[in-house]
Order: C-alpha cells, then structure tokens, then sequence
C-alpha cells in the first residue's frame, strides 16, 4: 500500500456520513429529513424583530427605539411585522416556508448568556456540558452531523458522529504528511478520528474560501449547506452567529445583525439545492431582551424570544405562540416578555413531525418535555 | 547535562516550553527553577499607552466634527490600527522570548479571565491596553488590587457599557439615562463569584447601582486632562444598596469599591479562581484536593496570586505523568516557536497565525473569553489548520541548532515515535511531525 492509498482507505473505511441512506432509499419513498440548528448567541431582542406593532404598549416602552412606521413593510399574520433586514425570510414567509413563534424560552432562568447559550443547547432541565440535545436527536438512528466551527459547540457534545468544519486560509500540507501523520497518531485514537475526519471535510469543501467580517457568516453557512447537500452527506447541522447582545444603539446594530443572518440563511437555502425542500432550520436564541429600553438605546438581558422555523419542509406563512402582552402586570418580573411555550416543547414536536420520533422517545430527549399538538410540518 | 522529564513537565505545563539550554537548567531543580520565574512581566515601554491610543480617538473625533461642518468626510487614522496591534504583538514576542513564561502564560491566563474584545473603533484601539496597564502590574500582588485595577480600566468600562450606566435615581436619569447591568452581571458571574456563587438578579442590581456612575474621562489638551477613570456622582445611584445580603450605607465612589473589595475576599472567589487556575495549568477535570490546597494558600495570604502559583508549584499533584492538557492554539503557536528557538522576526505574522489557528488575541468575542479545555479546541477543521500551520512554518523558516531540539525531543516523545519522527523523508517534515505529535500537542 502506498501513502496516497493509506490515506483514501483511511479517510474510506471512516464512515463519515451514515444515516441508514441505503435503507432509506429502498424502504421509504419520503426522502431523508435534514435539520439545521441555528444559535443566535448573545440574546437577540424579539419584539425588533417579530415586531408587535399591534400592541400600543411597545411604543410607551420603547421611546427611541421603537420602529419606525415607514420600515413596518412586511406584515405577517395577527398583526405582527418581520424586521425590514429579513428579506429573505419574509418571502420564505409569503411562500409558506417560515414559521415565526413568538414568546418562546427555554426555562432558563437566569440572564446569563453563556449559562443561558449552555441550557438551550443542552436542551435538559440542567446543563450538562458534555450532552447536547442535537448530538441526542442524532444518537437514536445514528444520524450524522456537522458543526459549523473550530470545536464542537455543547449542542453536539456526547454524539458519536459529529465532526466540525471551519475554512482554513492556510496553504494546504502534502499529502505524505499526513499520511506520516496518520501513522504518528496510531495509538491515539482521538487525534487519529479528527486528523481522518478533517481529511474528508477538506475533500468535500475543497474549493471553500473563508471570507472576512460580514462575508463570514454567509460563506459558512453556505458551506453548510454545500456538506449537507452532498451525496450522504450529514443529516443534521449546527451554525452559530454572536453579535446580538444589543445593550445600546439597538436599532442600527439589528438592522446591519439581522441583514448579516438574513444574507447567511439566503445562501444556505442556496447552497442546499432540492434539499432544501426536506430542511428545517431552527434559529434559536438563549432568551430575549428586556421589554423596556434602557438608557443607552439598548435592551437588557430578558426572558422569552422568538423562536424561528424556516424550510422547504416548515408549514409556515403565520404565526404561532400566544401573545402575552406588554403591560406592566403582563411582563415577567414586571420588565421581560412572558414567556407562552416552552422552546424544548417544540424542539419535541418537531422531532416527532420532521424526524419521525414518537411522542415518548422525542419527550425523553428533553427530561420530559412534552410535544405540542399544533402542526409545524405539512 | 541530560534533561529529566521532570523538567519537561515544568517547562510545557507550567509555562510555555522551553529551549534545551534552558531545560538543562530546570533539569537541576524544577520546582525553583519556576518559582524564581515568578518575576512578573515587562512590556515593550516605547509602544503606546492608553493615554495615546484615547488621544487619537478624541482627535479623530474632534475632525471629524469640524469635517462634517464641512460636509467632508474624515478618514479614521490606521496608525491607530497597526499600533493596536503592536501592543498584542508584544506580549505574543515576549512570551516566546522570555525565559519567564511561567509569568507570561499567567498574565494570559487573566487577560483571559478579564476577557475584553477589539470590536468597533474605540476597543480595538484600547482593548490590547487592558492586559498592560491593570492587569501586568498587579499580576503578582493580591487579586484585590487587580480586580479594582481591571473594574476601573477604561478597556473594561467600555466594554461592559458601564461608562454610560447612570442610577435610575440619580440626576443624570432625569435626562434620560438608565442603568446598565452589563459590567456588574460580569463581575459576578465570570471575574468574581461564577456562576454557581449564590448571587440572584437582586444582587446584579446592587452592584449595578454600587457602580453607577463609574465611567470615563476622555483626554482634553487644552484643558489638560488625561483620559481615564472618572467617578460621575450625577450617574451614581443614591441610598444604600444590599449586595449578598450585606448593607452597603457609603455614599459616591467608596459604596461600589466596599463591594468589590467584599467580592474579592468571598471564599466562592477563592474557589472560583483557583479551581480556573488549576483547569488551565494542569487538567481539564481538576483535582480537588489540588483545587482545596490552593484555596487555602488563597485565604492565608488575602489572595495572594504570587503565593497561589507557589502552592501550585509545591503540590505533588501538579506534576502527575500524564499530560492532561490539550494545547491552545496560542500555547502551540508559542511553544512550537521555542522548541525551535526560532526568533520571530516578522512578528506581524504572530498574530495572523493566530487567527488563523482560531485564537487571535482579543477577539474571543466573549467576556467569558476562549475556553480553557480540549473541546474548545480539538476539532477536526483546527488540528488540519494546525498540521498546515507547522508545515508552513518549517517551510519557510531555517532551523538553528537541530541538535538541541532533537536532544529535547528525544526526552518527550516515546521511542516509537521518536524514530517515526527522525526517519521522516525530509528534516522539514520531521519537525512538523514533532509539532504535531501527541506528546506536543499536550502538557
């Protein structure tokens, strides 16, 4: 066997990407599901972005930050508004394939965002840091994953078939490094899986260029769905994008930070291709924003957000969740949005709909929380 | 004389590695060998303060004024840029230079701790600053004084937002101003207690109040006012405040530095810091006994960060075999530079590589900062980026003196793979493959 041979039978006998396509493809004529699982990391303030503009209070509790009726372009159902950056979404919407659900938390109950990023994507009643609910979902059929980063976020920690990809704009090694590598790492099983695993990323994304700043996002995300779209390639994914912890001069910063997510999402459904039709994406955030401005033009950490859902595979064009309402008595702790639903509740729905779990085995994913009956899927 | 393993241990886990000349020396005695490296840290004192890098901003703010009056644009002065990044390249050249890592890789473990990020104009220009000015010259003394030193810095009130926070009672709230509980939330949760300390909203509150008004002075030439810490009793919240179930009556500035200095000598402090410390220099899943004993070295000596590390040093815990550590991106890039001696000679490329091995100094984008453990780092994209990296150095770099480097390796690696290394097809490869080796790759 020569180098160039031990490295194709390396990266071969690594069954990277396996959910049960053969069985698939023979048994079942409903093509395999595909989730994407997008983190909005630092608190995105939901009432800028599913806006209430129905609500008279948002005006009395946001003097300088409330929108501007001129930008109040997309109306959604029951008098709501999507934010004017979100284009892309908003003819998602008008297509029937975005499902905005307002008033939606994950129990959490502290304001801290990195506690608070921890609890969503563990998804249990208390974080444990090395089990995350995405890397559960994929445990039970053996579902593959990819995390868009350099490490393994906490939603896909405890999988067995989760692998990571990030662009490199290094110059590339030769190829009997690393197969001298690969025999340097012989006994060390960990190093051995990730150099193998990072060899057929590479082969898949070969032509990927990493972009800076605003690009990034995009480039990523279309890369995502590049992987995804590949033939078995992974079943779920994960994507993560900061910049939303808006304590001051909020309405400037969404409007550039929701056109950057709304610009991403438009190239994933791109780069998806027909797949598309079979994808949820899931954009979560850790919790909302105060329902007051504070004194900066900014929100404070809050409580319940929006929850999106977004894809070929979404039975959107409304919007779900019961309004809670903006006075005073009606916030949580008299300063946050009152959370309505539960965001691992519709996690559980949506594995029981688009993942074909039944309702206990979707439940037990998340310590118990139960799935709801509305339909989230055609 | 022949370098022990012992040696290694001190150099790799303790600091960031070592030449072979050095490991000679720690070979006699490890344990003092470190101890004496506890000197403290220097910087470059010809690259700018603060004090400058707030005067170019203010200058550039008062153009701009003057050219919008004018209906003409200002151009943001890049010098600003470069000599921001100056100062990050410094403590990245020191600590491959310096035959004190022990303190380098401490003063990165707290600039870590006090995590700012160079974001927007006014923080990439101060944010390096941050690390020089209040956390180098404390990093040995008694965490009190870093802590108020940090809590003060400009770097720190901008970044939390907390110069623009005002008491919803204080006379500045009448003109429209509020409180902001960023940086207090922070103190509590990342600087001070953790997150698991026993605080609740109420106390965020507190110390939201208690440090209301703290904020910042921007330089003025003409009236001859230098940029810094600046109490704003019109922003201070009025009355007494209660944090952790404590009154706190003072009135001004004395309330929220009473809090701080009570935050500093909480015992959740003590176990929070030094359960942090012991996670970084020695395990991911720090032993607790080990985690107990610097805790108590804590509480005898008011906090002592000197004393602590001497604790470390002392505990036979801390020199277990195994190496328990996977490498940061940082801890790699610096120890592969010392391993080979290599003197970085175009040091702008330290920083480049940083980025592109996924740690670019001042960019954790987290007051959390970068995460101190394997899953932070191990991903299969960053260990391709890794190899890329080190293969890309040796091909571009001449290595000196390659019969030390083969005697330090011959002492880490196991046999096996010291004869898989110095049989590689080429010298260029054998190094590589000597960074990329498990023994490297961990402490």
């Amino acid at each position: 066997m020569d180098r160039r041979q031990f490295i194709a039978g390396g990266a071969a006998t690594l069954a990277l990407w396996h959910k049960n396509s053969l069985a698939t493809a023979v048994f079942n004529t409903n093509p395999a599901p595909k989730l994407v699982w997008v983190v909005l990391r630092g608190a995105l303030d939901s009432l800028a972005t599913v806006i209430p503009a129905f609500d008279p209070n948002l005006a009395t509790l946001r003097p300088t930050i409330k929108p501007d009726p001129a930008t109040l372009t997309q109306p959604l159902s029951r008098g709501f508004y999507l934010h004017p950056s979100l284009k892309n979404l908003y003819s998602w919407y008008q297509a029937q394939q975005l499902l905005p659900i307002v008033a939606v938390s994950s129990g959490f109950d502290n304001r801290s965002h990195f506690d608070g990023q921890d609890f969503l994507e563990s998804g249990l009643k208390r974080t444990d840091h090395d089990n995350g609910w995405l890397a559960r979902v994929t445990a039970v059929n053996n579902d593959a994953a990819i995390a868009v980063a350099q490490s393994t976020p906490l939603s896909l920690r405890g999988g067995d078939n989760v692998n990571t990809w990030y662009p490199s704009k290094l110059k590339q090694g030769d190829d009997d490094l690393y197969a001298a590598l690969q025999k340097l790492y012989q006994h060390d099983d960990q190093l051995l899986a990730k150099l193998n695993d990072g060899l057929k990323l590479r082969a898949t994304t070969m032509s990927q260029q990493p972009q800076q700043k605003n690009g990034r996002f995009t480039a990523l995300a279309k890369g995502c769905g590049k992987l995804m779209s590949a033939p078995d390639g992974p079943d779920c994914a994960m994507l993560a994008l900061g910049g939303w912890d808006t304590h001051n001069n909020q309405t400037n910063r969404l409007n550039r930070q929701l056109a950057l997510l709304d610009d991403g999402l438009g190239a994933l459904k791109e780069s998806l291709g027909e797949q598309w039709q079979n994808t949820v994406v899931v954009i979560a955030t850790e919790f909302g924003r105060t329902a007051k401005e504070n004194g900066t033009k900014g929100t404070d950490h809050g409580t319940a957000s929006t929850l999106l859902l977004a894809g070929g595979a979404v039975a959107g064009g409304r919007v779900l969740g019961e309004w809670p309402g903006l006075q005073t008595r009606q916030l949580f702790e008299a300063r946050d949005l009152q959370p309505t639903s539960h965001t691992f509740s519709w996690l559980s729905t949506l594995m029981t709909q688009h993942w074909g779990m039944n309702s206990a085995q979707a439940a037990a994913l998340f310590d118990g929380a139960p799935s709801y009956s509305e339909r989230l899927v055609p | 004389m022949k370098i022990t393993s012992q040696a290694l241990i001190a150099a790799n886990r303790f600091g960031y590695g070592a030449s072979y000349q050095q490991l000679q020396i720690a070979s006699e005695d490890p344990k003092s060998w470190l101890a004496q490296q506890l000197s403290g840290v220097e910087f470059d004192p010809k690259l700018p303060s603060l004090q400058s890098m707030a005067q170019t901003l203010a200058d550039f703010k008062q153009l701009k004024k003057q050219q919008q009056k004018l209906g003409k644009k200002a151009t943001f002065p890049k010098q600003s840029i470069v000599a921001s990044r100056a100062l990050s390249i410094d403590s990245t050249v020191q600590a491959i230079t310096s035959e004190h890592s022990m303190s380098w890789r401490l003063l990165d473990f707290f600039s870590n701790h006090f995590s700012v990020t160079a974001r927007g104009r006014t923080m990439s220009a101060i944010a390096p600053t941050l690390e020089r000015e209040a956390i180098g010259p404390n990093l040995l003394g008694n965490f009190e004084d870093l802590l108020m030193s940090v809590i003060k810095h400009p770097a720190m009130l901008i970044y939390l937002n907390n110069e623009q926070s005002a008491g919803n009672d204080s006379k500045l709230a009448r003109k429209g101003k509020g409180l902001n509980e960023n940086l207090a939330r922070e103190i509590l949760e990342l600087h001070t207690l953790g997150v698991s300390g026993g605080y609740s909203q109420v106390d965020v509150i507190a110390l939201a109040n208690g440090i209301s008004g703290w904020s910042i002075k921007r330089p003025n030439k003409a009236k001859k006012i230098e940029a810094g810490f600046n109490f704003r009793r019109v922003a201070h919240q009025p009355g007494s405040q209660t944090l952790l179930n404590k009154q706190y009556k003072q009135s001004g500035l004395a309330q929220g530095e009473a809090m701080l200095l009570d935050l500093a000598h909480h015992p959740k402090t003590a176990q929070f810091i030094c359960f942090k410390l012991v996670r970084h220099f020695i395990s991911d899943q720090p032993n607790a006994g080990l985690v107990a004993k610097l805790v108590k070295r804590w509480q005898q000596t008011n906090g002592n960060i000197k004393q602590v590390m001497l604790a470390l040093i002392d505990a036979p815990e801390s020199w277990q075999s195994a190496s328990e550590k996977y490498k940061s991106p940082r801890d790699f890039l610096i120890s592969s530079m010392r391993l080979l001696n290599m003197k970085p000679n175009r040091p702008q490329r330290l920083i480049r590589s940083l980025a592109q091995l996924g740690q670019q100094p001042f960019k954790a984008g987290s007051p959390a900062g970068f995460g101190d453990t394997q899953q932070d780092w191990d991903g299969a994209s960053a260990l391709m980026a890794r190899i890329d990296w080190a293969a890309q150095l040796l091909d571009t770099k001449k290595v000196a003196n390659l019969g030390d480097i083969e005697r330090s390796l011959s002492v880490l690696l196991s046999a096996d793979n010291l004869q898989q290394v110095m049989r590689a097809e080429s010298r260029q490869q054998s190094l590589t493959l000597a960074l990329m080796s498990p023994e490297f790759q961990r402490r």
